[in-house]
Parts: structure tokens; sequence; C-alpha cells
């Protein structure tokens, strides 16, 4: 175990390496200069060099690269913003709670609803709740995130004046009228349901298929045999082997998904890292770029060990090699 | 075959719901029925900005949405009135006594400062307030847009180079402010109306961190109390603020990073009392219907900008003598109606000038029809016969959104008419702007706009057209128009003050309008403000926009 955590630590190293020098290069690629940007439409070309040097922009690409992985292990900072001078690593820790409450929240949603529906579907088999839930199924792998968002914000923001139409508030700083778990939930209620649909909808398919196909197992067959009560070979058989991949990818998705969720941030205008990551593009703002980069990539790495992990523990067959 | 019927009307209806849904989505205007109290004085103005401003500090922001609020926390040298119209483009002296007394040809500013400004901290504002702004502009740890304002004060170079510790050109003593320039600079006092040369109290001129101060302290009406990136702008009151301009509300709330979507809502229910950002562009057409121009709801203003098509004189098509006749052609054969029509209800008027209405100086010109018609196009043939080159060119949009192609296609197919067979090409801003900046690119039309930094001629004319200030790159003489009979003009009018500068600022305008024609011209655009039901005391500056100290709530 001890050997397998360190081989994925040290791959966790290359890989890290390797999509921050990719994104260097993309970023160096783009024919726009933030040095010019920074110094302003009527900057004279000494102006330029001065903002260029300034920035940090002044020496070769590899010279900064190698200074921004210097700043990173050493200081632990990924410096200050071309654009506005924040502090990138601030905005980003400002922004991750951000998507982290849509995402931890998203997931809590999607599987109280993918979990019942996969399962009744499954046990179920063309009935008329599993052609229900394919339907529901079919709707959410269908409509587009930025749509239901706006649908649910017009409709339910909007013109019943249900909940908030947009905007965050922060779960434990009340200061500025609006914090607090209350005021935090109910400004997330039609964010998590545009976030959980798609996912739902495509883990309850996901749990239906392993379900329906664990059913037919021997081991199932056997249980029952034996005279099992059904709850039992359900809980203790069928479920048990049937979620194990959703595991897996329950991980990796929210691991990818606190890159952030940018359709869903921008719609509901939730100040989190997908709304962070689309403003620095824009602006050709690269610490930024790299501070969400950096951030995401980290998550990604962390939940994939996790969820490898977990998968170890939870089946006994599995031996990390 | 019972149960299939069954299901397959059940699907049927849900897809009907959802058509339903989205034809249900389409009208955002017609919200919950507003409840206008009838407020008191005081109170809590919201705005809706849809992106965040870069800084609040004065020496670093350089964005629309950080001046526009700036206007309500300043206090300058010299300012705009909260007016509308041609007045409120005519600077007035605010801190400073008077305007400066000015000798040594035009080199030498002495301002004496009155007594009674004060910071929110209850400091007072003296000379030395706005020497330590313009030092701070230029010392190169702040690395401050603000320094290419400053080019012609002494000393200033020579501070952002580091190869000083102040400027030797600035000097306050007691209640005088000397400035030194190294060559006459009329348009001096519009360049110190900018929000970069505010005045600032010691801590702030002491505070040398790059990222800036978003609360520093301010001598206008209102202060920035706090500022949380990406969400909120809070300003009050400043108590101690006893000048002349309007201060009616207590406090401005900003809500940043809401869509226009969402802002148009929110304005319309009442929670918010502005869209800053606008409102989505398909929506200005039943907002106007719905409540009038100008009568309480939305306000339709000009702006001093002008948007363009620029003729790179530098390309084999607009070399030599085939530039003028060429330039003029364009001018006579573009559709400015479809074009302007592309941006939307009330999204400007036409023009074929340079300058815009409004701007000191401007004559109104007549060069060419503004409509076009067979007439037109027959006049723009002829011009052109002969001087098309090989018949083909490359156009590059505004930008990449919608709007902008459109615009360029039409574009593309004016200049058909007149025998250039156009290749549009797309980029996103930012990068239009780097390439287009870059002497040598590889365009021969190209789609831009320019905004008024301060109000006067020099900033379009001197700044847009003079070949004197072409370099490698960042260029905003984007025609890379290098005309020295027209270069000599520029810099005679930059020397001159009063009314006979501006008057040979408008007859350059009209001349290079109608006779070099390395533009062509087409829109000014308008401001389009949605307002609450509450709002009142609506002013809108020429220069600063909607004035957030002059309103009030009803």
């Amino acid at each position: 175990m001890f050997r397998y955590l360190i081989r994925r630590l040290l791959w966790a190293g290359v890989l890290f390496i390797a999509v921050t020098v990719v994104t260097y290069v993309i970023f160096f690629i783009i024919p726009a200069d933030p040095a010019r940007l920074a110094a302003g439409q009527r900057a004279t070309p000494d102006e330029i060099v001065r903002a260029r040097h300034f920035l940090g922009l002044d020496k070769p690409v590899p010279v900064q690269y190698a200074l921004f992985l210097k700043r990173l292990v050493i200081d632990h900072s990924l410096g200050h913003s071309f654009t506005n001078r924040q502090d990138v690593n601030k905005v980003v820790l400002t922004a991750a709670p951000v998507t982290a409450s849509l995402v931890f929240g998203g997931v809590i949603l999607w599987m109280m609803l993918a979990l019942p529906i996969g399962v009744l579907s499954a046990l179920r088999p063309r009935s008329l709740l599993d052609r229900g839930g394919m339907m529901f199924v079919l709707i959410g792998i269908s409509a587009p995130v930025f749509w239901v968002g706006l649908i649910l914000q017009y409709a339910i923001g909007f013109r019943l004046g249900w909940t908030p139409n947009s905007g965050y508030c922060d779960l434990l700083n009340t200061q500025g009228g609006c914090g607090g778990p209350a005021d935090w939930a109910y400004h997330l209620i039609l964010p998590w349901m545009t976030f959980a649909l798609l996912f739902a909808a495509i883990y309850a398919r996901m749990i239906r298929a392993n379900t329906m196909d664990t059913m037919n197992e021997d081991y199932v067959r056997t249980a029952r045999a034996k005279g099992a009560p059904e709850s039992q070979v359900l809980r203790s058989h069928v479920l048990r082997n049937a979620l194990l991949p959703v595991v897996t990818m329950l991980g990796m998705d929210i691991g990818i998904a606190l890159g952030g969720a940018i359709f869903t941030e921008t719609v509901f205008n939730l100040p989190g890292l997908g709304k962070l990551a689309v403003q620095s593009i824009s602006t050709f703002d690269l610490p930024m770029i790299e501070g969400v980069v950096v951030f995401t990539t980290l998550c990604i790495i962390v939940f994939n060990l996790i969820v490898d992990l977990l998968y170890a523990w939870i089946d006994p067959r599995i031996r990390l090699a | 075959m019972h149960r299939k019927l069954w299901l397959s009307l059940f699907a049927a209806v849900i897809g009907a719901g959802l058509l339903v849904a989205a034809a249900v989505a389409a009208p955002s205007n017609s919200g919950a029925p507003q409840v206008v109290k009838h407020a008191t004085a005081g109170g809590t103005f919201n705005i809706e900005i849809t992106s965040d401003v870069t800084s609040m500090d004065p020496a670093i922001d350089y964005y629309v949405p950080g001046w526009q609020l700036s206007y309500a926390t300043a206090c300058k040298l010299v300012n705009y009135p909260d007016k509308e119209g041609a007045a409120g483009s005519q600077l007035v002296p605010e801190v400073a006594a008077g305007l400066p007394t000015i000798s040594n040809n035009g080199k030498t500013y002495v301002f004496t400062i009155r007594s009674g400004y004060k910071f929110n901290t209850g400091e007072n504002v003296t000379a030395k307030s706005f020497a330590d702004a313009l030092n701070r502009d230029a010392n190169p740890k702040i690395q401050s847009p603000a320094i290419a304002f400053m080019d012609v004060i002494a000393g200033a170079n020579a501070m952002a180079d580091g190869k000083a510790s102040t400027i030797s050109g600035v000097k306050a003593a007691g209640n005088k402010l000397t400035i030194q320039l190294t060559t006459a600079s009329p348009d001096l006092l519009a360049r110190l109306a900018l929000p970069f040369f505010s005045a600032i109290n010691p801590a702030t001129a002491a505070n040398l961190n790059p990222a800036g101060d978003d609360t520093a302290p301010s001598c206008g009406p209102y202060y920035i109390q706090s500022r949380v990136p990406n969400k909120e702008i809070i300003l009050k009151r400043n108590t101690y603020y006893k000048g002349p301009r309007p201060h009616n509300v207590n406090e401005i709330d900003f809500k940043v990073g809401n869509t226009q979507v969402v802002t148009e809502q929110n304005v319309t229910t009442g929670t918010a009392d502005y869209a800053n950002g606008g409102v989505p562009a398909a929506d200005y057409k039943a907002l106007a219907d719905k409540y009038g121009v100008n009568k309480g709801r939305l306000f339709v203003k000009p702006t001093l900008s002008v948007y363009y098509v620029a003729m790179n004189q530098d390309r084999p098509l607009f070399k030599g003598a085939n530039a003028a006749p060429l330039g003029q052609a364009v001018n006579w054969a573009l559709d400015r109606r479809a074009i302007l029509d592309q941006a939307g209800y009330l999204a400007g008027v036409r023009t074929t000038q340079v300058l815009p209405p409004g701007m000191p100086g401007y004559k109104a010109c007549h060069c060419y029809q503004i409509n076009v018609t067979p007439g037109t196009i027959a006049k723009a043939k002829s011009l052109a016969k002969g001087h098309t080159g090989d018949g083909k060119a490359v156009l590059w949009s505004m930008g990449n959104t919608p709007t902008a192609v459109l615009q360029a296609q039409i574009m593309q197919f004016n200049l058909k008419q007149i025998g250039l067979d156009v290749d549009v090409q797309t980029y996103t801003r930012g990068v239009q702007i780097e390439k287009e900046q870059t002497r040598g690119a590889d365009f021969d039309f190209t789609a831009d706009g320019w905004g008024a930094d301060y109000a006067d001629p020099y900033d379009f004319i001197n700044v847009l057209l003079s070949g004197a200030n072409l370099q490698a790159s960042n260029n905003n003489n984007i025609a890379y128009f290098n005309n020295p009979k027209y270069n000599k003009l520029m810099l005679a009018a930059s020397r001159l003050v009063g009314a006979p500068r501006y008057a040979a600022y408008g007859a350059l305008d009209v001349d290079i309008t109608k006779n070099a024609a390395p533009w062509a011209a087409y829109r000014n655009a308008s401001q389009r403000d949605y307002v609450s039901a509450r709002t009142g005391c609506y002013v809108f500056n020429p220069v600063f926009e909607m004035d957030y100290a002059a309103v009030c709530i009803k």
C-alpha cells in the first residue's frame, strides 16, 4: 500500500508538471500581450517595456516557468493577477469553496435522485416507473445545462420569486446582510438543481444498468435460493457490487467538477472557479489561469487517489499493486 | 399496444411542456409588478455591474465602470460638472480655487488649492495631496497606466524609469501646486481631470503595494467603504464633503457579475435600480415601447465615442494616390444604417466624422450622404475606379461577437459594390487589438471604436490619426495615417488654447474626413440606461456617463 501511494504521488507530480507546462505553452502561443493590456491603450513602447518587466514577462518563457515553479514550491504562491493585481492564492481559495458548495451539494442531490430512480427502474424493468425514470434520464442528458439554468432562473427565481435568481451567500460569514447556512442553501437551490440534473440522469442510467447486470449473477441467484430475504439480497449482494463503478465515477466527476462548473456559475453569478477561469482566459491573465489549472489538477489527482484507495477498501478482491 | 399508445402520449405531453417552457422564457421584462415607495431623501441606490472593476485604486484602474464610480468618490484639481450635454464636458475648477496661472510659454502651471475639502477620514486636501498622487502614479512600484498621460510633465519619465525618487517638475508648497512641463500641452487640464490624478491622503501616498488599495480614502461626495472582488462594492456618503456637487443618496451598493438577463429582471422588479452593464440588446425595443425614451425608465444618451473602419495606409491598396479616392469611395458606399441596426435598437447615431457631437470643436461635416442610394453607389464606384488594385482585400471584424460578424458581412457587401472582393477575418477582441496595433499587420480594413479618455479633441484627432505617434506596436493610429501636412496641422492645433483650438480641430476633422478619408466612421454610440421606477435625478455626464453622485430615490 505504501509503495503504491508513493508511486501514485510521483506520477501525480509528473502529471502536474505536464499540465502546467501545456498551459504555459498555450498561453504564449496566443498573440496577445498582457503587458500592453496592463500599460493601457495610450502607452508608448517604453511604457510597455516597463510593464513587461513589472509583470516578469521580459524573461524567456522557460525561465518564467521555472520561476513560477520555484514560487509555487518554495513560497507556495501563485503570484499576482496581471489584470487586477490580486493575490492569486487568495482569489482561488476564495473561489474554491463556492465551487465546492455547488459541487458537493449537487452530488448529494444527484445521488438522491439517481439511486432510487436507478434501483427501482432496475427492479421493475419495462414498468411505468422504469419508463418514466428513463424519460427523466433522456431529458436530463439532452437538455443543455445553461438552458436548464436559465429556465429555472426565469420560472422559479423571477416569475414565481420562490428563490433568489442569482448570487451567492457565504456559509459562515454573515457580513453584508447575506450569509449563514440558511441564506447559503437558499441561494444554491437553483444552482444545485441545474448542476445535478445532468449527472443524476447519467448516474441513474448507470445504476440501472449495473443493478440489472448484477441481479443476473450466480451469487445473487444462490443467495435467493438459500432463502435470503429480498431486501438482504439487494443490500448485501446486489447494491454493493453494482455501486462499485459508481464510486469510481463519482470520484472522478467530483474532481473534474471542482475545476469549475462553468455554465452553472455563470448563469447564477456564483463567484467560483469556473467563472474565474472564463474571466481569466478572456483577459489573458496567466497567473490566474495557472492558479485555476493548478488547483483543478490537484483536486483531480487527490480525488482519483481517494477513489482508488476507497475501491480497494470496498472490494477486498482488489489489491493495490 | 394500449400501453405503448399511452406512453407515447405521455412523452408527447412532456415534449409539449418543454416547448411551452421555452416560449414562456422569451419575454423577460414582464416580471412581478413593482411597488414604488415614496422614499424620503437618502436611502441606498443599488447598481448591477456585469463585469468587475480592475481595481478601486485611482492609480491603477483604467476601466470604464471604475472611472464612472470614481466620478462619485474623487476630488480633482479640475473636474466635469454634474450636467448633461455640452455643459457637462466643460472643465471647471474643483479643488483648485480657479483656473491655473500659466506662464513660461505654456510650460508652467500654478494651481491655488482652496481650503475646505476633506477626505472621509477628516484629513484636509492640500496641494501635497495632488503632488502625492502624481508621484505615486509615476512610481515604478505601482506601474500605473497614468504614466502614458504624464509624458509632458518634467521628470515624470525619469521617475518611472527609476532614475528619480520624485517628479522634478511637480512642487507643492503651502496651498500652491506647480507643474512644470517639458513642452506646452494645452490639454493638460483635461488630463488632470482623469481619475488617475485624484487627490490622495498621506497613507495612500505611502502605500506602494503594486496590488493597490481598494478602499483608499476619498475626498469626493462619496467614499469606498468596502470592496469584495467579483462580488460587491459599497460607497457611503463622505460626511466631510462640503463641496457643491450633489450627494443625494446615503449609500450606493454595487453587485457584481450578474448576466444582463438577470440584471434586467432585477431592475424590473426593483431589486436593483440601475443596469450598469446594460440589458440584452434585443430587449431595448420592448423597453422603449413600454416606458418611452428619456421619460424616467429608459434613458438613451450620446457618448463621446466613434466606431469606424480604418483603412491601412501602409498597405499597397492605399498607397500613394490610391488612398484618398478609395477612402472617399468607401465612405460613399458604406451602409451605415444596416451596420448600426445590428447593434440593436437606439444603439447610436450614424456619423461620417472623427469627432463625436458633444466633443468641443465638433462641427457637422455633411461630407458624405448618410443614406446609401443608387446615386451614392454610383459615385462610390466612379471614385474607386482604377484604385482597387487587384480587387482583393482583407477586413478584420471588431471582435468575434455575433454583432461584429454581421456588421463585417455588411461591410463586405458594401465593398463588393465598388469592386473589392473582401475576405472577412475574425479574432477575439483582444487578439484583434493586439494585431492591428502592430505596424505591418496584414489587414486592409479593420473595424474598431474609440471612447474619449477626456473631453478634448486631441484625444481623438492626434491620438488616432497623427503620423508622429506611429511606433512599432501599440499604435492607436491603426489607419497608419501619416500625412506630413496633417501631422503639422494636428501639432499646431494641439498648441492652441480655447476657442481657436476647438475651431482648428473642428476644421481638421472636416478636412481629414472629406479630403484624406483614412477612415469610414459609421457610428457614435449611445448609452442606453435602464433604471428602476424609484430612480430619480438622472444626470448623464458625457464623459463619465450616469452620474452616481447626482442620482436620488423618488
